[in-house]
């Protein structure tokens, strides 16, 4: 039983995390309609900046977020006016393997300055602590931080997306492009800020994951199909939606524990022999193929 | 009859492209006989590959405007299911061929028919799940050699095998593959101007349209998908012989899915021409960037870095490929 439930709260923690990596390509994909490979290489950036900046300063990892978001921030905007506005004109085969290339060119220049090693985080206050939840249920300290965090960056954008005049704004701009530019709205520079918003909110969940995963320049694509699945789940351009969806995929990235639980307590031979924790990642790709063939739409989406 | 007569006829390209045809058909037939690097012959093969693998995306992705980035799990069908044959059943390369075809076209049947029911943006990102879907089950089954992969070993045959396609010489994989290259196109410029042919590009053009004039659009998007896969999982078996050494990472990665759709777009998608451009550039740039940047000055990524910068530009500011801007020059100079 303690199996079953660690496996559950672990796979809830994930998700809350998950969650705030796949709301950077929801608004991104809400408001332009433009599918980012390159978002896992932007988590990977941030997770780099994390790192980098806790072991160059000697500082507490937590307190590196804001200097995350900057980062990707900025590089969302640097993409934006320096790429993607070229790309947007071009037909849809051309936007997918561009930001491929995005992704590539990213992920090749990390190779490039970083090497191919995996990197970690060993100090902060959070390192080796941890709490004890009853019923058997031990959780890391860094995991439950950066789940708490997690939830509030997402409220924070949510609240941004929801309850400012930008966020208005952008909303606009996401259902009816010309209308918006029609009521004043600078699109282009709308446009520019959803990257900036994704960006900076992918960043800020990678320098959070840092402090439980290892880094290395090839880990992008994995957190990308993730982002892909839990926003086709939501519903594309639905951020509470993004939230549920998140919850689900940490779950079903669960499963090889959840197998563990029902292979202990009944015993049977034969699940013993199923390389579950090979095949962890799989049942993410599995559930896309589902949801999209299933309910195109999403959980709670609303473009079609 | 009728058939070899259309897939001969090749009466509607302009008189200098045909001649440039030629010629270039004329130096891949007498290449080997000129001095050559042994890795200049490779590159070679690799661009007749890669060729094809590309005029296969280029009937569904070109002609038809589906963009599928999952190539690379029938290349992976089709090497796996030539390999396992030989090694475990000693089954020629000609009878284990056809019949990874026929696995390929099955599977994309399956996953096809529903596949076809989403447009755009879903339709793409489905085809890379079902890719890695299939690579993490290939890279844990025992019976293919799991995360290893299979190698056929060349000593238990006595080269030049031409039944099971095993040689010593890199020039005879180079003529079977360029006989394939052949018909390929061949098949290709049959194709563009068959009924389905003729479905597939009122189908891009605008499907409500096509549907509404009696085009069983789903049905021809299907037929369409099993045969690009047809032709992809012919040279996945191909690949298996002559590379001899296959795993779920190199035969079914998405960079490789990712390639194939990239040389198509490079060159120019929808056009007979296109991908055998695209190859031409791409292929030779990549390796020769890899050798002389990577291997030699050492820094490594490099090659890809300056790859990626080539897919950035180019579909940035010429989506349509180098075929498109040889039609623009083409329409200014008629007007």
């Amino acid at each position: 039983m303690d199996i079953l439930i660690s496996s559950l709260f672990a796979g809830l923690l994930i998700g809350m995390v998950l969650a705030l990596v796949a709301l950077g390509l929801n608004i991104i994909f809400g408001v332009m309609e433009i599918v980012n490979f390159a978002h896992g290489e932007f988590l990977m950036v941030g997770m780099y900046t994390g790192l980098f900046t806790a072991q160059a300063t000697g500082m507490e990892p937590l307190l590196t977020l804001p200097v995350a978001a900057v980062v990707g921030f900025l590089l969302g905007i640097i993409c934006y006016y320096g790429f993607i506005k070229f790309l947007i004109r071009g037909p849809m085969v051309a936007q997918l393997l561009g930001t491929f290339g995005l992704m590539l060119f990213l992920r090749n220049i990390a190779l490039l300055i970083f090497g191919s090693e995996d990197r970690a985080l060993h100090h902060g206050i959070l390192v080796d602590k941890s709490f004890d939840m009853g019923m058997g249920v031990i959780v890391p300290a860094t995991k439950l931080t950066a789940a708490g965090l997690s939830v509030v960056a997402f409220g924070a954008v949510w609240l941004l997306m929801n309850r400012t005049k930008i966020g208005k704004a952008l909303t606009a701009t996401a259902l009816n492009a010309q209308g918006a530019r029609y009521m004043g709205i600078p699109t282009e520079r709308m446009n520019a800020l959803a990257w900036g918003i994704g960006g900076g909110s992918v960043t800020i969940a990678g320098a959070l994951i840092v402090n439980f995963w290892s880094v290395n320049p090839f880990m992008g694509l994995l957190f990308t199909m993730i982002a892909f699945a839990i926003v086709a789940l939501g519903g594309f351009g639905s951020v509470p939606g993004a939230f549920f969806a998140g919850l689900v995929v940490g779950l079903i990235t669960e499963i090889p524990g959840i197998w563990d639980f029902f292979t202990y307590t009944f015993n049977f031979d034969w699940m013993n022999n199923v390389p579950m924790t090979s095949l962890k990642y799989m049942w993410v790709y599995l559930a896309y193929f589902v949801i999209v063939v299933v309910r195109p739409r999403g959980l709670f989406g609303w473009k079609q | 009859m009728e058939t070899i007569k259309n897939a001969l006829d090749f009466s509607d390209s302009p008189r200098i492209d045909l001649t440039i045809a030629g010629l270039v058909a004329l130096f891949l037939l007498v290449f080997p006989i000129f001095p050559h690097s042994a890795f200049a012959m490779a590159t070679m093969i690799q661009f007749l590959m890669f060729s094809l693998y590309g005029m296969g995306w280029n009937t569904i992705g070109g002609y038809g405007g589906q963009v599928d980035l999952g190539k690379a799990q029938y290349v992976g069908i089709g090497a796996y299911t030539t390999a396992v044959m030989l090694i475990r059943w000693d089954v020629p390369f000609w009878i284990s061929m056809p019949i990874g075809m026929c696995f390929a076209v099955i599977w994309s049947f399956i996953i096809g028919y529903p596949l076809f029911r989403l447009k755009g943006h879903y339709f793409a990102i489905a085809t890379i799940a079902t890719t890695l879907v299939l690579k993490d089950i290939f890279e844990v089954w025992d019976f293919v050699g799991a995360a290893r992969g299979l190698e056929i070993s060349p000593i238990k045959y006595i080269p030049p095998d031409f039944l099971r396609l095993i040689f010593k010489q890199d020039v005879y994989y180079y003529y079977v593959i360029l006989g394939f290259f052949f018909l390929g196109i061949l098949y290709v410029n049959w194709f563009r101007r068959s009924r389905l042919g003729f479905q597939l590009r009122s189908i891009k053009d605008n499907e409500d349209v096509a549907q509404s004039l009696g085009i069983n659009v789903h049905w021809a998007k299907v037929k369409t998908y099993a045969i690009a896969t047809a032709f992809v999982s012919l040279v996945g078996s191909f690949h298996a012989c002559y590379i001899k050494n296959i795993e779920p990472e190199d035969t079914m990665s998405l960079d490789l899915s990712i390639l194939i759709a990239l040389m198509a777009m490079l060159g120019g998608a929808g056009s007979l021409w296109g991908p055998i451009i695209g190859a031409g550039i791409l292929i030779p740039c990549k390796s020769y960037l890899k050798e002389w940047l990577g291997a030699q000055v050492g820094l490594v990524g490099i090659d890809l870095i300056i790859y990626a910068g080539i897919i950035m530009v180019i579909s940035a500011f010429e989506p349509r490929g180098i075929w498109g801007i040889v039609e623009k020059v083409r329409r200014r100079k008629r007007s």
